[in-house]
């Protein structure tokens, strides 16, 4: 179907190698600001190239085609240049620290000792879909590929925290990894969460996603998953669970990562907010994936309309299809329901009977009748994306 | 025969020995990949302070933008992100940016 298989003939096999193309992912190459390159890095398959020191990686829409995604195609993103690159699983602790009743050493065998939880959890980058923005912002320019479909089993926070004790008077609770800055200057990514937040039940560290070990580009060999919550929140390589009495100050939750403090986390475009928070659950939002943008069907033919939708953890109740721009809209069949946090896959028949250019359009609404824009949402620091797109299709 | 069969279990027990800690090291090496920035009067400062902390694709992935916008970039990267740029240098770099990356705005 058109340009679905169309990048395969041109990932490269080599370690590293990187190579120009004119569209990727599903975006005409019109749209894209710049000539993205695909790059191979360790552990992973040929994935969209946006910086690589550190490395943010996004993943070709093809692969949303399945409902989870395999490891090696999950994006990547960092956020300071010294990633860790080796890591002694013998070495490596967890520790847990602050205000608590009794200090945390945690091996890898502590951690799986706890209660073993696994689920799917869509991850998504807080900044996917920002290169659609309009006006511009600066930042990781993400396509819709700034995230993925994970089976992934772990401990629960909660209960690393029961066994620490919380002392009364917590506040907040930090995450640092193993990431360090490449100058003092430059601050440390650490996260944090309200201690309401850290102790509901599903949230976990992680040490296996899609029954396998972590890679470690995205995070080995545990990292916080908070479900429902942008992947800023779900630090990689975790080694400091730190429980605070103070609100937490750190400049990634404090100055980086906020939205406006409206009800839409949205302002008139190029404006800044009066008031932010930090950014906290993700948007419903869906996508088209098959087919792609600029695929030419065949008139008469049926064809199959697929693609994912999630919202902000409390699963999915329908998505509509559009084949004309937005003027009618078609109830979808739903796949398989792995879970609230878990996308969903949707499905709908269609027999294109006119030749012509189509508008392909899918809106999801949550179980609790959250649903997407038909405008894009603007915030300064290109967030929260959800606009209901449109893949254009031609029908010959 | 019997010194053998030691030596031999020896072996095997320094080999499984050896095998679970090299097991427990995970390491990958993290490929250079080269981003050429436009060709133009700033090229060099820009590459010599931004390169410091990330890869030079970070300006490249960026759409154009106006002046300002490059101007707050450059500022944002001094005085919240911490990079060491002199004042006479960064203004070499925001007019390198808005030549070769601007709007022309």
């Amino acid at each position: 179907m058109g340009p679905a298989n169309f990048s395969r003939r041109n990932f490269l096999k080599a370690a590293g190698a990187v190579s120009a193309m004119a569209a990727v992912g599903g975006f005409p190459a019109e749209l894209l600001a710049y000539e993205r390159r695909m790059a191979r890095f360790p552990e992973k398959t040929d994935l969209i190239l946006l910086t690589s020191r550190p490395p943010q990686l996004e993943t070709p829409l093809s692969y949303f085609k399945e409902m989870i995604t395999p490891n090696e195609a999950l994006f990547v993103r960092w956020h300071i240049a010294n990633v860790p690159t080796s890591v002694d699983v013998n070495e490596w602790g967890l520790k847990v620290g602050g205000n608590i009743e009794k200090e945390l050493a945690l091996s890898m065998d502590d951690l799986k000792k706890f209660e073993k939880v696994t689920f799917t959890a869509v991850i998504q980058c807080s900044g996917n879909g920002r290169s659609l923005f309009v006006p511009p912002v600066a930042g990781g320019e993400w396509g819709d590929g700034a995230m993925g479909n994970v089976t992934w089993t772990g401990a629960r926070l909660r209960d690393i925290l029961n066994s620490a004790g919380l002392k009364a008077g917590t506040v907040d609770v930090s995450f640092n990894g193993l990431d360090k800055p490449p100058l003092p200057t430059v601050p440390d990514l650490v996260k944090s969460l309200p201690v309401d937040k850290a102790m509901e039940e599903d949230l976990i560290v992680a040490y296996e996603m899609n029954g396998k070990p972590l890679t470690m580009l995205n995070g080995f060999p545990a990292r916080l998953i908070v479900p429902g919550w942008y992947a800023t929140y779900w630090v990689k390589s975790l080694s400091d669970i730190t429980v605070l009495s103070k609100p937490f100050e750190g400049f990634w939750v404090k100055t980086a990562y906020r939205i406006p403090e409206t009800d839409c986390g949205c302002v008139p475009p190029g404006t800044t907010p009066k008031k932010t928070v930090p950014i906290n659950r993700m948007t419903t939002r869906s996508l088209i994936i098959d087919p792609s943008a600029s695929s030419e069907l065949t008139l008469n033919k049926p064809v199959t309309i697929m693609g994912v939708a999630f919202s902000g953890g409390r699963g999915i109740q329908d998505v509509l299809v559009s084949v004309d721009g937005g003027k009618r809209w078609e109830e979808t069949r739903l796949g398989e329901d792995k879970g609230k946090y878990s996308w969903r896959q949707f499905f709908y028949e269609w027999r294109p009977t006119k030749p012509g250019r189509y508008a392909l359009m899918a809106r999801a609404t949550d179980t609790i009748g959250e649903s997407q824009p038909f405008e894009g949402l603007w915030n300064p620091a290109g967030y929260l994306w959800n606009k209901v797109e449109k893949t254009e299709v031609v029908v010959k | 025969m019997k010194k053998l069969i030691i030596l031999s279990l020896m072996l095997a027990v320094a080999g499984l020995a050896y095998a679970a800690e090299k097991d427990a090291v995970h390491s990958i090496e993290i490929p250079v990949v080269k981003t050429d920035l436009a060709a133009g009067e700033g090229k060099d400062t820009t590459e010599k302070y931004c390169s410091i902390c990330h890869s030079l694709d970070y300006i490249t992935m960026q759409p154009k933008f106006p002046k300002a916008t490059w101007t707050i970039e450059v500022n944002k990267m001094i005085k919240v992100m911490g990079a060491p740029i002199p004042e006479p240098d960064a203004k070499v770099i925001i007019d390198y940016l808005s030549a070769q990356y601007g709007t022309g705005g």
